[in-house]
């Protein structure tokens, strides 16, 4: 049903949704980043008060078989605390920027997560079962009088209410002096990229002692700063390959194997500036948000302020498509520049894919007054779609949407100085083998599936 | 939160210029070089704000700085084309950036100034209050501006702790070396200073008022006459040449600070070390 006809076929209805409902949002709810695991089951959130929140989907249950499972609450755990770093009299924030998940390999789930600063393993491991019938001490703990003890047995295991713990096993740290702003696990398995504004660090997964520093831009004199890294990744199949883009809008692609630091790339994407296009905010709304290769690697997708851009890897001069995502904030730059949303970091992501897809299709990415936007690349049409708790039953297709950029508004049109720009979808995840997506508004998590007949 | 920087509370200002940015972004008759005063004054604006925070935002400033930049080109090349029409005496002195006045950056221009600016350019469909509400701003504001905040971002300093090695008996002490550390020259004299005695605890209190931006502490002061030129002559104490252990001292360097408050803190320094090596002579 989706290689046929694409993004629009699917009819996207409302499932879940998580969070407070008050609309005073506590600042340490603000949710920073969404990720699905490898195999969809588990959904985790970052959020600004450093916790990671993990949904587990629900066995699928045969009496409602027009449903997939839901996401419940698996583990929560606090991944990082506020610091102050005393010696440069700054507070280092606790704000998760970014969750990766490790291929599973064992009974235990292990992700990377990551703040300013430090990136922590953690491990979360399952109890079902605990040891029973000890000879030195009672069940409740306490230690018997060895002098009743008469004979001796083997504890036992017994079955136990499920517990999930979450553990931090590897903790890397003290390498970035600029704020981490990605984290990438390489097809290997076994080492990982992050990256800040000026570097971007190489790190195996068992090491935290050292990594390896494999780009540097950072200029001898500071005054000749002209551009930032804002965003890496590394190649889903070529472990040599990673791809960082820039605030200028550029990407580049760098082999590890050619030198030990990447200073010069392999590849550069750049497209050619639009003259009739060009405004005083034209540097700032290039500024690439995020980079997302396609699950074969031929294709990598970008993001900057107000499109989504598909790049074929062999070719560097321009992107193969181009998706408007709100065109109609081109004649409002000035007060989003004023009130700092043209600062705003949108991500995009891909489609997963199932038993009938086994190409990236359709790329999702966010916007504003709580909208997020399809792009079908084969059927070339889009859809708008809102993330509210209004209007939104469980099997309800939800309405798609309009915003009217000029003239007269038709009904159930919303015009472009109506829509609330605090109000903004930064994260989104599409799960990887399921039509399922996750939406994050400010501090609640919106959970979609496609209406199965 | 501890170190966050300030909170403008300047409600009209921010008023004032939400309305500015609207009538950018909805008027077709407004004249380019006013836009474009416009969108540098706001960039301005933006890089005094976060020049007052404690840690600014990289990404951001890089992005305004390049804007300030792009205008401050055209600017350039404008006024190479027409000397003519550049008008003398607007260029307000970089005083006027230190900072947001609670009156926001609403000047008057100069009366004498209007008649000049309408040769430069037609003014007069302009509505008042967007004219009365931009600076002129010069060449010399605009990288004063670019430059002190990216300077600023350079004061993080890199992560590789430097190697601190001790003296033993009569050989003079080496500075630590400090690889991958960027650090200004004072500063660095002054920490490898400090590494000699480090075990010292009077030292070890001392270093943390240097490791601090001397200029947050000392803000409110107007440093303005001690900028730039103002160099103090080294900084030695007199002392009887029969201290054998006088050696170290010799490599102590001379402050090359601006400001008097680093003079003054080298002074502090150096009679704690005089107070320690005559502990250590015992004298």
């Amino acid at each position: 049903f989706l290689g046929a006809g694409g993004g629009n076929d699917i009819q996207w209805c409302f499932s879940q949704v998580k969070g407070a409902v008050d609309d005073d949002v506590a600042e340490a709810d603000i949710i920073s980043t969404v990720e699905f695991n490898h195999s969809g089951e588990l959904l985790a959130t970052g959020d600004k008060g450093g916790r990671v929140v993990i949904f587990q989907q629900e066995q699928e249950n045969k009496t409602q078989s027009h449903s997939r499972g839901e996401y419940n609450v698996y583990s929560t755990f606090q991944s990082h605390e506020p610091e102050f770093d005393y010696l440069k009299s700054l507070e280092i924030e606790e704000k998760i920027n970014k969750i990766r998940w490790l291929p599973q390999k064992n009974a235990a789930q292990f992700l990377l997560s990551t703040n300013d600063k430090t990136i922590k393993l953690w491990k979360i491991s399952e109890r079902d079962k605990r040891p029973e019938g000890y000879n030195l001490k009672e069940e409740d703990g306490r230690y018997r009088d060895p002098t009743t003890v008469t004979t001796l047995r083997v504890p036992v295991f017994r079955p136990m209410d499920l517990m999930v713990e979450a553990s931090p096993r590897r903790i890397f740290a003290n390498a970035h002096t600029y704020h981490i702003n990605s984290i990438s696990i390489n097809s290997d398995y076994e080492t990982y990229l992050s990256a800040d504004d000026l570097r971007i660090n190489l790190w195996h997964l068992e090491i935290t002692d050292r990594s390896f520093n494999i780009v540097d831009i950072k200029p001898a004199n500071m005054e000749e700063l002209t551009e930032v890294i804002t965003a890496a990744e590394f190649h889903p199949n070529s472990c040599s390959t990673f791809v960082y883009s820039s605030s200028k809008g550029t990407i580049r692609l760098c082999d590890m194997r050619a030198s030990a630091l990447c200073d010069r790339h392999s590849k550069l994407f750049e497209e050619p500036e639009d003259p009739s296009n060009r405004s005083f905010f034209s540097e700032i709304i290039s500024s690439i948000s995020d980079v997302k290769f396609s699950h074969s690697g031929r294709y990598m997708m970008t993001r900057d302020y107000l499109s989504v851009k598909i790049w074929d890897l062999n070719m560097e001069n321009r992107p193969v498509e181009t998706y408007q995502v709100h065109e109609y904030l081109r004649s409002k730059l000035c007060s989003l520049y004023e009130n700092d949303c043209i600062f705003d970091k949108f991500e995009c992501c891909w489609n997963g894919l199932d038993r009938q897809v086994e190409f990236s299709l359709i790329v999702m990415t966010g916007s504003y007054n709580n909208f997020f936007r399809m792009f079908d690349r084969n059927t070339k049409r889009d859809i708008t779609l809102e993330a509210s708790r209004e209007n939104n039953k469980p099997r309800t297709v939800l309405k798609p949407r309009k915003v009217c950029a000029s003239g007269k508004r038709k009904k159930d049109e919303i015009s472009v100085d109506s829509l609330d720009f605090n109000k903004k979808i930064l994260h989104t995840a599409w799960h990887p083998k399921e039509n399922i997506i996750a939406v994050a508004t400010t501090n609640n998590l919106y959970i979609f599936q496609d209406k199965m007949n | 939160m501890l170190g966050r920087g300030l909170k403008r509370k300047l409600s009209d200002y921010e008023e004032n210029m939400a309305g500015l940015s609207s009538a950018f972004d909805s008027s077709r008759s407004l004249p380019y070089p006013l836009k474009r005063q416009l969108v540098l004054n706001m960039c301005l604006t933006k890089l005094q704000t976060y020049k007052m925070l404690v840690e600014p935002n990289l990404h951001r400033s890089v992005l305004i700085a390049n804007t300030v930049r792009q205008i401050q080109e055209e600017m350039r090349q404008e006024s190479n084309q027409q000397p003519v029409n550049i008008c003398p005496g607007l260029a307000l002195s970089s005083h006027s950036y230190t900072g947001v006045e609670s009156s926001g950056i609403s000047l008057q221009l100069p009366s004498g100034i209007s008649q000049q600016e309408s040769n430069c350019c037609d003014l007069r469909s302009v509505e008042d209050p967007i004219e009365n509400s931009l600076l002129i701003v010069s060449d010399d504001d605009m990288s004063s501006a670019i430059s002190s905040i990216l300077k600023d971002l350079d004061f993080v300093e890199d992560i590789s702790p430097p190697t601190c090695l001790v003296p033993t008996g009569d050989d003079q002490p080496k500075f630590p070396e400090n690889t991958g550390l960027k650090l200004e020259d004072d500063r660095q004299d002054l920490k490898g200073a400090e590494c000699v005695f480090g075990s010292f605890e009077i030292s070890n209190s001392t270093s943390y008022l240097k490791d601090l931006a001397i200029d947050d502490i000392f803000e409110d002061i107007d440093t303005s006459m001690y900028d730039s030129d103002f160099c103090c002559p080294p900084l030695m104490p007199p002392r009887s040449p029969s201290l054998a252990t006088e050696e170290p001292l010799k490599n102590f360097p001379s402050c090359n600070s601006s400001s008097a408050s680093n003079i003054q803190i080298c002074r502090t320094d150096l009679s704690e070390l005089d107070h320690i090596m005559e502990i250590l002579v015992g004298s």
